[in-house]
């Protein structure tokens, strides 16, 4: 299951295969586009099958999982370096993971807006404050009633 | 009738109460891994911890919905308190001679909640990326990083060990150094097979030997190689004298 390790040649009768220290590292990406309710959307390495997405979610995380798909993404390889090299970008696998008895999942905002105030006397508030009075200064005087400054004395 | 509905009610904020207490009371007994240097995963700990408040409370109402399925998948975001932070406290990544101290069911263990740190990140690092922010105390996917590969190594350290003294091997996959035909000395390791190696054509068709004629260019290669070693150092030498001439005059020049 894991990355890099040399099995055994299997004989009939062997036992089953463990892995003791998986370094298979998934993450959970937001859907680019719109998926059912019951699907999660994960990255995974490429050496990473089927069977893998689902044992990995069920004893790791004790996920159930429906039934997992998977797809390569393909890396682009249209950028050019600074010699007019081309630069591929890595590939990657995409899994379509589906979550059983219309158990239904959605990508949390995890980067919700805290409007937090800056600590008294910090370096931020000042920042902030100049910032604000630059803004203020900035402003076209409102007296002249949005004529360009070209047209003043 | 008044009284038993009293009677009641009462019994159930006792019922509560004590449901509170064993929660409270929680903390102490978790950490029984004693992680002792444990700083990377203490903010996990204490989700967990968090997570089992919840199900204290819930088991004393059975109408509080939860779901372990989503639990589950909760544990590839942090704990809902950072959100939206830009810092996330973090401590030291796990060093070698700490991780010597443990056994090897808690490193077992400590691998599965370093790779469930690892796999938030990176979720969180993919989020931010997409979200075009930066992502709150990217150091601690380093941090992570290194510990799993300080743990790995001693787990692989243990396992010498035991090899050694069970067996006498010293690696543990088997190999040996062989010459190639241009007269390279490499290290092949050892594959197993089906079937015995003079019966294995692909293996027979390679070469371990190296032929007379090649004998001469051998030569020319360590020619090549000792004369790319000495123009370096030699390089590397006038360079450090150009230094030693500089750092003089410009000493000289303060003084």
């Amino acid at each position: 299951m894991a990355r890099r390790v040399l099995y055994p040649l299997y004989q009939i009768g062997n036992p089953q295969l463990r892995v003791f220290r998986p370094n298979f590292f998934l993450t959970l990406v937001r859907p680019g586009k719109e998926l059912p309710p019951d699907t999660v959307q994960f990255r995974i390495p490429i050496e990473m099958t089927k069977c893998d997405v689902k044992n990995y979610l069920e004893n790791i995380y004790n996920v159930p999982v429906g039934a997992v798909r998977t797809r390569i993404q393909y890396g682009t390889n249209k950028k050019r370096n600074h010699l007019n090299q081309r630069v591929k970008t890595p590939d990657y696998k995409v899994a379509y993971v589906q979550l059983p008895q219309q158990q239904t999942f959605e990508f949390p905002n995890i980067f919700p807006d805290k409007d937090e105030k800056p600590a008294e006397g910090s370096m931020e508030e000042l920042q902030d404050k100049f910032m604000e009075d630059e803004k203020q200064r900035q402003k076209p005087d409102p007296r002249r009633g949005g004529v360009t400054d070209w047209f003043g004395l | 009738m008044a009284a038993t509905a009293a009677g009641r009610v009462l019994t159930l904020c006792r019922q509560f109460q004590v449901g509170l207490r064993i929660s409270s009371a929680l903390p102490i007994k978790q950490p029984g891994l004693s992680f002792s240097g444990s700083m990377i995963c203490s903010l996990r700990q204490t989700s967990s911890l968090f997570a089992q408040k919840h199900v204290g409370i819930a088991a004393q109402c059975r109408s509080l919905h939860t779901s372990q399925c989503k639990m589950g998948l909760d544990e590839f975001f942090d704990i809902p308190e950072n959100w939206g932070e830009t810092t996330v406290k973090s401590g030291a990544p796990w060093t070698a001679k700490q991780l010597r101290t443990k056994s090897n069911e808690d490193l077992h263990k400590l691998w599965y909640v370093l790779l469930k740190e690892r796999n938030m990140l990176l979720t969180v690092e993919q989020e931010s990326k997409r979200q075009r922010r930066s992502m709150p105390s990217p150091e601690r996917l380093r941090k992570v990083e290194r510990s799993m590969l300080r743990l790995d190594s001693v787990v692989k350290e243990r396992e010498d060990a035991i090899r050694l003294l069970q067996t006498g091997q010293e690696h543990a996959r088997p190999g040996a150094w062989r010459r190639n035909i241009f007269g390279k000395t490499y290290w092949y390791k050892f594959t197993e097979h089906q079937i015995p190696w003079y019966l294995n054509q692909r293996y027979k068709r390679k070469r371990f030997y190296t032929p007379l004629f090649v004998n001469p260019f051998i030569r020319l290669r360590l020619e090549q190689y000792l004369r790319h070693k000495t123009r370096k150092d030699r390089a590397e030498r006038g360079r450090q004298r150009k230094l030693k001439v500089k750092i003089s005059q410009q000493q000289s020049a303060k003084a």
